[in-house]
């Protein structure tokens, strides 16, 4: 399979704040089909088999079900459009934001017909000025237009449509830490339960979805359930953004069939490896995933297929390693990331990242102890589940994985017992 | 092979005592740089595909190097020895040095980063002097309209204006560091500068130090970088590679220790390229005046980092470079003899150009000579006669005083200047253009700065003698000056080698060749490989 798919990216819809060219490429269409028959939408993104985007792959059903069926106590429901993207190697995004605002917000506006919901906050990252601008535009053109009013009377409420500047910090992307930012605190994630669908912002019900999932929710309302489930391959549901970066020819943003396998992605979309140098492994999705290699070129790129190689498709970022790139250097730059980026809340999680991060740059100098390769190996064993949100696993996770597929980068010869068995 | 003139027949059309006709030349300007100056013809340009510059000129072999692959891949980081700094300057001439000083006398942390030692370089080799307007005849205004003049109307205006203002607190620096310049009457105190002309100058505003004005400046400016607090000197460990964040901008460079063959990391706050010219390309087969080390790498990490630059297929043919004999060749008789009143002949005892014009003009109308059967022929060498036999004569002692190189160098081509004339050609020996700048030193990437012969835009596309020791230590000192400014701005992160990758992409798919590798380093008889292991 190697064609492009061309719904997300479709050229026709790469307009900016334009809701009038939005309308005209045929935009509008998934929401007023959603509010022709709002009971139907959930069943509807369930039978197209939506998944999170923000990398988890959670069925977007459910939270939408989990949200609509929670009793609002002040009368207040969120709906919120996760933009905070900053992870090394995903870059999608912004650019859904920057291009294609109006295909964010219809999906947004139609989660909130979905669940009832009055406020639709529209949250990006200001590092991505562009984008915040093209957004803020683009919710001013929904202000009083007919689609708004028929939501209002729906909900019987007025409909706010905000956009909110995250922190710009990694973690404030976390959907906990969402809800603390939007309360107007630090970015800092909490423990779940409450899940954010029954007790989020101000302890109303809210609903925290990537921008990527809603851009994808007008098209299903529009064209159908059949239809998006048609453009994965085999069982693989819909179309996916892949971020494709590293030592490719032609890394970028790549909108393909759910499901599109490893190989095409590098070989046939991103013209093969730069140089021709040997294919090593790939950091999938925000690198905090177990490392992909040569035996999993084949591997399908869905959520399900993924996880069978026991990594994960994440944000479906995939960031390509050759000959000639050090393993260990590239760990040690993205667990630096997750030390700056750790909150600090949770001890293991604040000293485990910054303990790695100075094991591994000791490894990646030379001038790593005998040691220094136990003490990370103990602390991938001991730091897996400590913190309040999924930051300290990752981290581990693509050391532990590291060290378990290229041991001879960390100048140890053999796998140690523990982990090949 | 154009026919020649021997050289026993040219030495017996001098005639001795009169003085030499000059022949009516015939040649618009225009018309001769046109038909004889290296830089113009066929084979003078190219250009750019891929850079900041796709589009734009370049000479063939310098465009070979700027789109090149890098001499590193991303594993050889891994090991290299890390250390953090917040200036890191490349390049111990100086341009370098000046920076260094500056940089550390403001309070940075420096690093100099020098290919072979602190000194070695095209500054020690320079002879005749530096401009500057401080005689009551002449003004900055003057000296501006000459440099401006002289490169042609090509010259950034405003860094022209700043470097020619700069140009006697220049010297006074110079003079508080310790350098001896020539005055003009021998007294303890109260003496004036001795000012010399040059040419394409309108005053006389050479200020020297005997003939070997760039040794002694670089005396003084080692001195300095020795004795003042927070610099590190590291010799022997040339610049291989920039490093970069992944918003593109500077995070320090990749160093090569030759003796330890291992390569360090250098992260810093800011860089500044220092690291000269590039005559040793010999470009067109060209001698050349530079020293090993003027190998273009400065011009090759900078592009490869995004930097833009400007006037690539310009470069400097100094007129007298010596032509015979052979093992000498390249070197320089500097400018200053012909100040001092040396003349150019021909084979047939003829003068055929204003001594004094603009080095380009001079350079064509030798490279005419040699073309039209006038040249000079001896062992294989060609050339035209630099006569200062009369000066000699007039001034018996000059050769001790105020030309002691020159001196120096006839008794190394085995010959008494007093009897016979030199034999000389064009020598390739300065490159106009470079990495463009604003008047602080800093580059189109962010975290970049560069000083000195590496840059581009203030000598347009022709440079007059002396304004190459002011450019150096003009914006040696801003660049430092900026550069200890961004102490604290911008942490020192880890840096990598993100923008190779992105210009390999770019390699392959402007379809041009993996494997020529840059920078040099140095000239290709020089025999040396980064990696000794591979079959090179
Ligand atoms: C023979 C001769 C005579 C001259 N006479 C005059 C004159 O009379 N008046 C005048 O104004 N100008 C003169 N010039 C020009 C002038 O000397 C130079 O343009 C000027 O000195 C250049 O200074 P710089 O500091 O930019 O470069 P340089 O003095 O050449 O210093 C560059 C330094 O960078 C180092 N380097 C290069 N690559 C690397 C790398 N990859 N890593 C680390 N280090 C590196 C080099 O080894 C060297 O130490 C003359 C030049 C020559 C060659
Ligand atoms: C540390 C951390 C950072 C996160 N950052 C983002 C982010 O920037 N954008 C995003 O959409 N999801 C991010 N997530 C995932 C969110 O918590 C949440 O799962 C997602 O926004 C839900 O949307 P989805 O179901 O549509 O994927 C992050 C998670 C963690 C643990």
């Amino acid at each position: 399979m190697n064609t492009l798919n061309q719904v997300l990216l479709n050229p026709a819809f790469q307009l900016g704040a334009d809701l009038d060219g939005w309308r005209a490429a045929g935009g509008g269409q998934g929401l007023d089909a959603a509010l022709a028959d709002p009971g139907a939408i959930i069943a509807t993104l369930e039978a197209a088999d939506l998944r999170g985007m923000g990398g988890a792959g959670f069925p977007t059903h459910r939270k939408w079900a989990a949200a609509a069926a929670a009793p609002a106590p002040d009368g207040d429901k969120y709906v919120v459009c996760n933009g905070n993207e900053d992870e090394p190697g995903t870059f999608k995004d912004r650019h859904l934001l920057r291009w294609t605002p109006h295909q964010v917000i219809e999906g947004a506006l139609i989660a909130a017909v979905a669940i009832r919901a009055n406020r639709v906050v529209l949250y990006i990252n200001p590092h991505q000025a562009e984008g915040r601008a093209q957004m803020r535009r683009a919710a001013q053109q929904w202000a009083g237009t007919e689609a708004v009013r028929r939501i209002e009377r729906l909900i019987g409420k007025p409909l706010e449509i905000a956009v909110v500047a995250t922190s710009g910090r990694y973690i404030g992307g976390e959907e906990t830490a969402v809800i603390s930012s939007l309360e107007g605190g630090f970015p800092f994630p909490r423990r779940k339960p409450p899940f954010p669908a029954e007790s989020g912002c101000h302890g109303a019900p809210t609903l925290i979805n990537n921008t990527e999932t809603l851009a994808n929710v007008p098209h299903i309302l529009h064209h159908g359930a059949a239809w998006y489930r048609g453009l994965g391959v085999g069982d693989a549901a819909g179309t996916k953004l892949y971020s494709l970066s590293g030592d490719v020819l032609l890394p970028g943003l790549y909108e393909l069939p759910m499901g599109t396998s490893l190989h095409d992605l590098i070989f046939v979309h991103g013209g093969g490896m730069l140089e021709g140098k040997a294919f090593k492994g790939v950091f999938t999705g925000g690198p905090s995933n177990t490392l992909l290699t040569a035996r999993d070129l084949d591997v399908a790129l869905d959520f399900d297929s993924v996880r069978l190689r026991r990594s994960r498709l994440g944000t479906g970022a995939m960031i390509v390693i050759s000959e000639g790139t050090s393993i260990v250097r590239k760990v040690a730059e993205y667990i630096e990331f997750f030390a700056n980026g750790s909150c600090g809340q949770c001890p293991s999680c604040k000293a485990g990242t910054f303990q790695m991060a100075r094991l591994l740059d000791r490894v990646d100098s030379g001038r790593a102890g005998p040691g220094d390769i136990a003490a990370l190996r103990n602390l991938c064993r001991i730091l897996p589940g400590s913190g309040r949100c999924g930051l300290i696993d990752g981290a581990v996770t693509v050391v532990e994985s590291s060290l378990h597929t290229f041991p001879a980068e960390y100048g140890v010869a053999e796998p140690a017992p523990a982990e090949t068995a | 092979m154009t026919s020649m003139i021997s050289h026993a027949q040219a030495l017996q059309a001098l005639r001795p005592g009169a003085d030499a006709p000059m022949r009516a030349d015939g040649l618009a300007v225009n018309d001769l740089l046109e038909r004889f100056h290296p830089d113009y013809g066929a084979k003078a340009r190219v250009s750019l595909r891929i850079g900041a510059n796709a589009g734009a000129p370049c000479h063939p072999a310098l465009a070979g190097l700027l789109e090149s692959n890098a001499l590193i891949d991303d594993l050889d980081l891994a090991g290299a020895e890390p250390l953090a700094t917040d200036v890191l300057v490349i390049g111990g001439g100086g341009a370098g040095a000046a920076a260094a000083v500056t940089a550390a006398m403001r309070g940075a942390r420096v690093i100099i980063a020098t290919k072979l030692r602190i000194g070695d370089s095209n500054t020690v080799m320079a002879e005749g002097g530096i401009q500057a307007a401080v005689g009551a005849d002449d003004s900055l205004q003057r000296h501006y309209e000459d440099t401006l003049r002289g490169g042609h109307n090509e010259g950034d205006r405003a860094l022209i204006a700043q470097m020619v203002s700069d140009a006697p607190e220049v010297i006074r620096w110079l003079i508080d560091l310790g350098m001896a310049f020539d005055l003009a009457e021998d007294k303890a105190l109260g003496s004036t500068l001795l000012r010399k002309k040059a040419g394409g100058t309108t005053a006389s505003r050479i200020l020297c130090h005997r003939d070997f004005t760039g040794l002694e400046m670089m005396r003084v400016l080692r001195e300095a970088v020795e004795l003042q607090r927070g610099i590190e000197q590291l010799n022997r460990c040339p610049a291989v590679e920039l490093l970069s964040h992944d918003d593109g901008s500077c995070a320090g460079a990749i160093l090569y220790d030759l003796e330890r063959r291992s390569f360090v990391l250098v992260r810093a706050r800011a860089v500044v390229l220092a690291t000269g010219g590039s005559g040793r390309l010999h470009l067109q087969g060209f001698p050349t005046s530079n020293h090993y080390g003027a190998t273009a790498d400065g011009l090759v990490l900078a592009y490869r980092l995004g930097a833009r630059m400007c006037d690539l297929d310009s470069f400097q043919y100094h007129p007298t470079g010596v032509a015979h004999p052979r093992h000498l060749a390249g070197g320089l008789i500097s400018e200053s003899a012909r100040s001092a009143g040396a003349h150019l002949l021909n084979g047939l005892g003829e003068r055929f150009v204003d001594e004094l014009k603009p080095r380009d003009v001079v350079a064509a109308a030798i490279l005419r000579e040699c073309a039209e059967g006038r040249g000079i022929a001896r062992d294989g060498q060609t050339g035209v006669f630099l006569d200062a036999r009369a000066l000699v004569a007039a001034d018996p002692d000059i050769l001790e005083t105020r030309l002691v190189s020159l001196g120096h160098l006839a008794a190394k081509c085995g010959l008494d200047p007093r009897q016979e004339p030199f034999l000389v050609y064009p020598t390739l020996h300065y490159q106009n253009g470079g990495v463009m700048i604003d008047g602080d030193g800093a580059t189109s990437v962010p975290g970049l700065l560069c000083a000195g012969e590496v840059s581009g835009g203030i000598h347009g596309r022709n440079r007059l003698m002396g304004n190459a020791l002011l450019d150096i230590i003009s914006f040696g000192r801003r660049a430092g000056t900026r550069a200890a400014e961004s102490l604290g701005q911008r942490q020192a992160g880890r840096g990598g080698i993100n923008h190779v990758h992105r210009w390999r992409r770019a390699l392959a798919q402007a379809e041009l060749p993996a494997d020529v590798r840059a920078p040099l380093l140095y000239p290709s008889y020089g025999n040396f490989h980064l990696r000794r292991t591979a079959a090179a």
